[in-house]
């Protein structure tokens, strides 16, 4: 943490605070949507077919658990 | 006041006034002309009967209803697969798959899910938000980082004419729109913009349909022009005819197929001018049970591809 904070104020200088609280507003912005779609990404690839199932196994008429797993 | 109207003009000939008011029906009412077919389905016959889905090896699919809405399915499929390469030769490796799919089927709502062995997710998603409005959403998910797509589509059918807005990762846009301009004419265009390749086109299209044959066209900046032309001969015989052009790389394509639906079987066949001949059979052996035969001989290539594979449910 120390060696970040003392690459900062080398590169900014003077203008350091204001322009750098800007920049993360938006660069803060763009991290959260990145983590959202990563997480969204690995929430759809494990749970799309089991979701797909649990709504196919609740409608009428219902079938039974082992009609899963039979190949009859 | 009954008077006043001549005799003469009470009688008129019976046979005039029915091809007056025939006349009337055949002229066109522009107010109502039909729907036009999605604009990424311009070209669908030309495809579904010059590109048919060949394939290598063996293939065994079962697809199990457990309910009205609701099927599992399992597929098998064993081939050699090709993997690019640099040089002109192309390379295969022995591969096999199993894939498990889940399919729920409403009038309202599709979801459909496909996954194989090495973990990659195929899903296509469909949801009619209203008559009119449609949510479509297609991603192919992988483990590997960075080789994910996903899409977004949002359709909106008018009276006459459709729209389309739809956005894929890595900042990719794109909208069309076709409408119906007389009874058997439709045009539309779409614009597309990749934010990633830094790329954006725009494109124009037109269909011509009438009960016997559909002629399509499309140009698109991206260089690309493709014409198709389907007759449809009989019942059980359509023959289709396709030029893809691309004005900047100078490639030119042109393929003659046709399309023999029968009772039985379902058989397609092409030859390209790429000397690539196709040949495809679906053969219903009982009910639920199809039998499939597909081969491809590049002769330029020296690529000689035959697969068979069963079909149940």
């Amino acid at each position: 943490m120390a060696s970040k904070v003392s690459l900062k104020t080398k590169g900014k200088g003077g203008k350091g605070s204001k322009g750098s609280d800007e920049k993360s507003a938006a660069q803060c912005l763009k991290d959260w949507s990145t983590w959202a779609m990563k997480k969204a990404k690995v929430v759809t690839h494990y749970g799309f077919i089991p979701l797909v199932i649990v709504i196919g196994m609740n409608t009428e008429p219902k079938p039974q658990l082992y009609q899963l797993l039979s190949p009859v | 006041m009954a008077g006043l109207v001549p005799p003469g003009t009470t009688t008129i000939p019976a046979e005039a006034s029915k091809t007056a008011h025939t006349k009337a029906e055949e002229k066109t009412d522009y107010m109502n002309l039909p729907c036009p077919i999605p604009f990424e389905e311009l070209q669908r016959e030309a495809l579904m009967s010059l590109k048919p889905e060949t394939f290598e090896g063996l293939r065994f699919d079962f697809t199990k209803g457990l309910n009205q809405k609701f099927s599992l399915s399992h597929s098998v499929s064993m081939g050699p697969t090709e993997i690019p390469s640099q040089s002109a030769e192309t390379i295969k490796i022995p591969t096999a798959h199993y894939e498990f799919g889940a399919n729920f089927i409403d009038p309202n709502l599709m979801l459909i899910g496909r996954v194989l062995t090495d973990g990659r997710l195929n899903a296509r998603v469909k949801w009619d938000l209203t008559e009119n409005l449609t949510v479509k959403a297609n991603a192919q998910l992988t483990n590997e980082p960075h080789m994910s797509h996903g899409m977004f589509n949002f359709d909106y059918k008018g009276k006459d004419y459709r729209s389309q807005f739809q956005m894929g990762n890595g900042a990719l846009f794109g909208a069309s729109y076709i409408q119906s301009v007389t009874p058997h004419l439709s045009l539309g265009g779409e614009v597309f913009w990749a934010g990633q390749h830094r790329k954006s086109g725009l494109g124009y299209a037109a269909r011509y349909e009438t009960d016997k044959m559909v002629a399509a066209g499309q140009v698109a900046s991206t260089g690309m022009i493709a014409l198709s032309y389907v007759q449809k001969v009989s019942e059980k015989v359509s023959l289709a005819s396709d030029f893809m052009y691309n004005y900047i790389t100078k490639d030119v394509t042109s393929s003659v197929g046709y399309d023999y639906i029968l009772r039985q079987c379902r058989l397609r066949g092409k030859i390209d001018s790429n000397g690539c001949t196709t040949g495809f059979l679906e053969e219903r052996l009982n009910m639920g049970l199809n039998f499939i035969l597909s081969a491809e001989i590049d002769h330029m290539k020296k690529d000689y591809k035959f697969g068979f594979g069963l079909t149940v449910g």
